[in-house]
């Protein structure tokens, strides 16, 4: 270094600049505040790692003694009981629920018919890589999240990591499904390149899983079993 | 936690949503963000808001930083970019301070009065020469030297290649010289 530079370093150390503000506070109330207000947010997380959630299978007993407590397998789904979940966001930072699109032009791109309960005017459908319909209802107050996707490819597997939630099978309709409850619960998923993607996502909400017509059906929101039992039948 | 996470492990858990370990890094290069912002713009409530701005978006394109590089000047050219935005004319730029002269450093003999008003005037001199740089060169004296970063960081952060930032360096010290009336060394 010159020494003209030498002197240029110096200066810097001497240069009297205004004290640094603490911006942490500010930046993560900020991070907070833009992650939770919507719904879809976290619903597009999820609306990912539904891609291809299939049925559910019945319960196996736990082993209390290893990592994975319990785990089951069907179709395209396995659910592992584990004893502490592993870091997952808690914002969702994946891209939204998909396309926008008419419930029709939805149909076409997915392949088969987009159910509703019944529901006031036609509700926008999100469509993500062609696979999972997700349109945004409002029920008992609330805003939750109807998914569907052909259980069909079933190599596009997903895993399902639950912590301290109530799983319990249900049934719609006659309909085969997996009711899980309180406490977060993690997804772990598939990329479509057949890799694990590295992003968990927590979930808060409660969530319904059954079959209908061999589609996988997915109802995530602040919902009690009944309700969403109900909204479900409905469909 | 039984140990303090090092930087690589606080950006994987920031990557995945967790916003204590954002907050770490916050804290750790908010200091130099501040700074690299404030030598920019021109302005203290800008450089604050220009860094504040920097950070909410840096870890949004968490997911698009490259596992293994360095977070500093990735951080720092966000931050640049930002304050660019606000760059203000040089007319309305907040003058550039020096501290209080003369302040005692540890190993350092006392100056005779003389040599302590010398050396202030000299530092004025210096510093009101690079103030008066074209933008592109004070800018890279500034990143280089104040901020001491190196010239691969400079050139991440100010988006030109390294050779630029030669280039630039070696054309603002030859203005500064010539400003000075010093002879090339």
């Amino acid at each position: 270094m010159s020494q003209l530079e030498q002197r240029l370093v110096a200066l810097g150390q001497e240069l009297e600049l205004p004290e640094a503000p603490d911006l942490a506070p500010a930046v993560l109330a900020r991070l907070e505040s833009r992650g939770r207000p919507f719904p879809w947010r976290r619903a597009a997380a999820l609306a990912l790692a539904l891609l291809a959630l299939a049925a559910v299978a019945a319960f196996a007993v736990p082993d209390s003694r290893s990592a994975i407590l319990r785990w089951f397998h069907l179709g395209g789904v396995s659910v592992e009981r584990v004893e502490t979940l592993p870091p997952a966001v808690e914002r969702a930072q994946v891209g939204g629920l998909g396309r926008k699109v008419t419930r029709r032009q939805a149909a076409d791109l997915v392949g088969f018919r987009i159910a509703l309960p019944p529901v006031e005017g036609s509700p926008p459908v999100y469509v993500l890589d062609d696979a999972l319909a997700t349109v945004v209802l409002r029920a008992y107050g609330h805003a939750v999240l109807l998914s569907q996707f052909s259980s069909s490819n079933q190599d596009a597997l997903k895993k399902l990591a639950v912590g301290k939630t109530t799983i319990e099978p249900v049934t719609v309709n006659g309909n085969p499904g997996l009711w899980l409850e309180g406490g977060p619960h993690t997804l772990t998923y598939l990329g479509r390149d057949r890799t694990f993607r590295e992003r968990t996502v927590r979930i808060h909400g409660n969530v319904l899983l059954w079959l209908r017509n061999g589609i996988t059906m997915r109802l995530e929101g602040p919902l009690a079993r009944s309700q969403a039992l109900s909204l479900a039948r409905r469909v | 936690m039984d140990r303090p996470l090092d930087e690589p492990e606080l950006v994987e858990r920031a990557r995945r949503g967790d916003l204590r370990a954002w907050e770490s890094i916050v804290r750790t290069h908010q200091g130099i963000s501040f700074r690299t912002a404030y030598l920019l713009t021109g302005s203290a409530a800008d450089a604050e808001e220009a860094a504040q701005d920097a950070f909410v978006k840096a870890y949004r394109a968490l997911g698009r930083f490259r596992r293994g590089a360095a977070l500093r000047p990735w951080l720092l050219r966000i931050v640049a970019n930002e304050a660019h935005n606000r760059r203000r004319s040089a007319a309305r730029r907040e003058r550039l301070a020096l501290r209080a002269a003369a302040q005692d450093r540890p190993g350092d003999a006392v100056p005779s009065p003389e040599a302590a008003l010398l050396a202030g005037e000299e530092r004025e001199r210096l510093l009101a020469a690079v103030e008066s740089l074209p933008d592109e060169q004070r800018d890279t004296v500034t990143c280089r030297y104040f901020l001491e970063l190196s010239e691969e960081e400079t050139a991440t952060v100010l988006r030109v290649r390294r050779g630029t930032v030669k280039s630039r360096l070696a054309r603002g010290l030859d203005r500064l010289r010539a400003e000075l009336g010093e002879e090339a060394e």
